[in-house]
């Protein structure tokens, strides 16, 4: 990997954690944690159709750490998703508690599977067109 | 400003040890990500200490360096998505589910306890999004 490519996973991981910060300003003091959701969601469907440009040979190797370590891995955040739902529990909110966990998890892997196989039915790998 | 400011140096640091764990303990996609598990358990717990030790007296900047900066970085929701979708896509689909529910129940655990080992008696424990 080169340097150049070190330097745009730690530039993709700071403009990702940036835009997550901005959209938790933006939602602050919602009583369900839609911040969390948005971030997650959205890095889960980059992250998807990143995982399936690199699995059909579409991008190199540091293209998909730059946006998926980089990028991706600055805008989603799993601490603040499993500390709010713990906190939601504790708060005896476990109805909101078992929303938000269940939408994170079920949007996120969903969103991130429709948009690897879009990607992979647009964009199929090199052998099979062999 | 500075609030900015702490986020951005968080997010390097958090990018960088993400990374470094990962180059680390390697995994391709078709085996078990062991770096990405290791790295939102201890970021769960992590971020459940602060929010219950460090929150009640800390400044904004600090706060915002530590929480969405440092922390939220370092722990990623997108590379649990992608991963469960990679391994379904490899037919290894008990493999994804294992994946899913360690990271779930074990990130939660862990915020749990450091929510609980951070807490100081007779003090109200600080909400994280706020």
């Amino acid at each position: 990997m080169s340097v150049q490519a070190v330097l745009a996973l730690f530039a993709a991981g700071v403009v990702g954690a940036v835009a997550r910060w901005l959209i938790s300003r933006l939602f602050a003091g919602r009583r369900f944690p839609v911040a969390v959701l948005v971030v997650n969601i959205a890095g889960s469907a980059i992250g998807g159709a990143v995982l399936g440009f690199a699995m059909s040979y579409q991008i190199s190797h540091s293209v998909r750490l730059v946006l998926l370590t980089g990028l991706c891995g600055g805008l989603t955040t799993f601490s603040t998703f499993s500390v709010d739902t713990v906190q939601l529990v504790l708060d005896g909110r476990t109805r909101t508690a078992v929303i938000s966990a269940l939408s994170n998890l079920a949007l996120g892997i969903g969103v991130a599977w429709l948009a690897f196989a879009i990607v992979w039915a647009f964009a199929p790998p090199i052998y099979l067109l062999l | 400003m500075r609030d900015l400011l702490a986020v951005i140096v968080g997010a390097l640091v958090g990018t960088g040890l993400r990374f470094g764990l990962d180059t680390l303990i390697p995994h391709g996609d078709d085996e078990f990500p062991v770096s990405t598990l290791l790295i939102n358990i201890v970021g769960s717990f992590a971020l459940g200490f602060v929010v219950a030790r460090v929150w009640p007296t800390a400044s904004a900047w600090l706060k915002a360096g530590l929480g969405p900066g440092l922390i939220g970085t370092f722990t990623t929701f997108s590379a649990v998505a992608v991963s469960i979708v990679a391994l379904s896509h490899e037919d290894l689909l008990w493999l994804a589910v294992i994946y899913l529910v360690l990271s779930v129940a074990l990130g939660f655990l862990a915020a749990f306890a450091g929510i609980r080992l951070g807490a100081r008696p007779g003090r109200d424990v600080e909400k994280v999004t706020e």
